[in-house]
């Protein structure tokens, strides 16, 4: 083809078709957006595989008429795209990010509602002697049996929450140079990928204990718990409020709901009820973040019971 | 569990899932099906004009243009999916859309990954045409539009080819809808990464079951191409 004129046309036609395809979605999307009430909650994948979130969500939607939804990222993940702004409430477990969100103004609220604990799983046979309750021993002794080639770690290596904590296992044990080392294996996955892999491989690894009894509900692992009831083992999740100011398109009042819910005594109390073959897999402790041993939030616990009180939740 | 039981039991579990037609599913297969025809279709109505005009001109730079085209044919979606994501986020350049964790999101990341092959299979196709037909053409006095018609209608074959292969990557992609749909319960949710969530979840039944769902669908989408590809053997235009 020679002419230019016919070239023009098709190049106009096709100009022409993206822009009313991209224009029209854009308008159809201002157009619902008000009649939408999506709530996208960025969080970590053991809320969502162990399927706390999908029974919440119900009695979310009938009280706030809503349609609650959720990201199922690592924490690194889900607090990366909250500080983007493309969520409209971040609901995660790794206190020091947590911490620096908020100071970092990317969050204007933050309160602990509720914990699980971390086990170390592994293989029946226990080839490392790591059983016991005393996890920064376990960990020395699972690095002396990988040295032999009698024992094998599989970490997340995602920088999610469960990843930090392992982390700071390994320094309180005083291990360095574990990530190159040849009985160390990093899935850069979520937690339940994780433990199939550990499984396959006869491995140990770091598990919330959720994740672990809602995974071998559904398929039967090999792995059996090795430590478990450390209080350095202690899981604690946070909410966090985004600031409305600097995102100024998200749903901050469905989040902030969504917040309140959680912390309010029915959302607490569902948090308890929520079972795994007659096992409870999440605690309630809104208030009393001491009660594990955690600092106190009392400013922020005032201001959110008064916030219930002034809605009318409780 | 073994493996085979569990397949087994995919199977069993696709069966029942179809003919007791769970709305779920049957909505998260309607988006799935709706995200990656959009994009083919989309991907067509680009990459074939394109392609054609690149195929039949002749211009500096245009092997480096093809082998470009060529080269984006094998995107990887998670990438495609980072940048789409990127751009469309509200600290993005085009946040102000409001499109991320959308299907038009979806749509967008996909149609970024039929496009180049279609735009690909188009020139290879056109190009390999009897250079005769074409002086043929000239010498009968045929307008543009006309000498287009009958070269795109002889290379009908290779840009049904085209959809076939866009459409097929399109279908199975999961990194690309996930990083920018979000998979968002009744709304973002498609085949592909339902698989992943209920894998993770351990539900290997239900993620197998899926899985045939999607290649049931496949079978009939492609099927009813290539019944269009064959009927297409007999029909000349010239």
């Amino acid at each position: 083809m020679s002419s230019a004129g016919s070239k023009k046309i098709l190049i106009i036609t096709a100009i022409v078709l993206i822009a009313a395809i991209v224009g029209g979605t854009a308008y159809y999307l201002n157009v619902t957006a008000n009649a939408n009430r999506r709530l996208i909650i960025a969080t970590t994948t053991s809320t969502v595989d162990t399927g706390l979130l999908n029974y919440l969500k119900p009695y979310f939607d009938n009280k706030f008429n809503a349609n609650m939804t959720w990201l199922s990222l690592g924490t690194g993940q889900a607090i990366e795209v909250a500080a983007r702004g493309d969520a409209d409430v971040l609901l995660v477990h790794d206190r020091v990010r947590e911490d620096a969100f908020v100071a970092s103004g990317n969050g204007t609220m933050r309160a602990t509602i509720m914990y699980n604990d971390y086990i170390i799983i592994g293989p029946p046979n226990d080839p490392a002697g790591a059983a016991g309750a005393n996890a920064t021993l376990s960990m020395q002794k699972i690095r002396d049996a990988g040295l032999t080639a009698n024992s094998t770690f599989v970490s997340r290596g995602d920088g999610s929450g469960t990843n930090a904590l392992e982390k700071r296992l390994w320094t309180k044990a005083g291990i360095t140079g574990y990530a190159n080392a040849s009985w160390y294996y990093s899935t850069g996955s979520g937690m339940a990928a994780t433990i199939r892999v550990a499984n396959e491989k006869a491995g140990y690894t770091i598990t919330d204990r959720a994740t672990f009894y809602s995974l071998n509900s559904t398929m039967a692992l090999s792995l059996v718990i090795i430590t478990e009831y450390d209080g350095a083992l202690l899981n604690p999740y946070g909410i966090l409020q985004l600031n409305s100011t600097r995102y100024t398109n998200i749903q901050s009042d469905l989040g902030t709901s969504f917040l309140l819910f959680i912390c309010s005594n029915e959302g607490q109390a569902l948090i308890a009820n929520y079972t795994i073959n007659g096992r409870q897999l999440f605690f309630p402790m809104f208030g009393n973040p001491e009660s594990i041993g955690l600092p106190s939030e009392n400013s922020t616990v005032t201001v959110i019971n008064n916030m219930l009180k002034a809605r009318g939740i409780q | 569990m073994g493996g085979f039981e569990i397949i087994t039991d995919g199977l069993m579990k696709a069966l029942q899932i179809i003919i007791s037609g769970d709305p779920e599913i049957l909505a998260i297969t309607a988006l799935s099906l709706r995200v990656s025809l959009t994009a083919t279709i989309l991907g067509a109505l680009v990459g074939i004009p394109l392609g054609f005009l690149i195929a039949r001109s002749d211009f500096f730079g245009k092997s480096i243009i093809t082998t470009l085209i060529n080269t984006f044919m094998g995107l990887p979606p998670v990438a495609v999916g980072l940048v789409v994501y990127l751009f469309l986020s509200f600290s993005g350049p085009l946040g102000f859309l409001r499109l991320l964790y959308t299907p038009e999101a979806m749509i967008i990341a996909q149609m970024i990954l039929t496009f180049p092959i279609v735009c690909g299979i188009t020139i290879s196709s056109v190009m390999s045409l009897n250079p005769k037909l074409k002086e043929t053409l000239t010498s009968l006095g045929a307008s543009p539009f006309w000498e287009a018609r009958v070269l795109l209608n002889e290379s009908r074959l290779g840009l049904i080819t085209g959809i076939i292969a866009a459409f097929g990557g399109a279908i199975s992609e999961v990194g690309a809808i996930m990083m920018v749909g979000g998979n968002l319960l009744g709304y973002t949710r498609a085949l592909t990464t339902a698989i992943m969530l209920y894998t993770n979840m351990g539900e290997f039944a239900t993620a197998i079951a899926l899985g045939i769902i999607l290649l049931l669908i496949s079978f009939a989408v492609n099927l009813f191409l290539t019944i269009l590809q064959s009927r297409s053997k007999v029909k000349r235009t010239i």
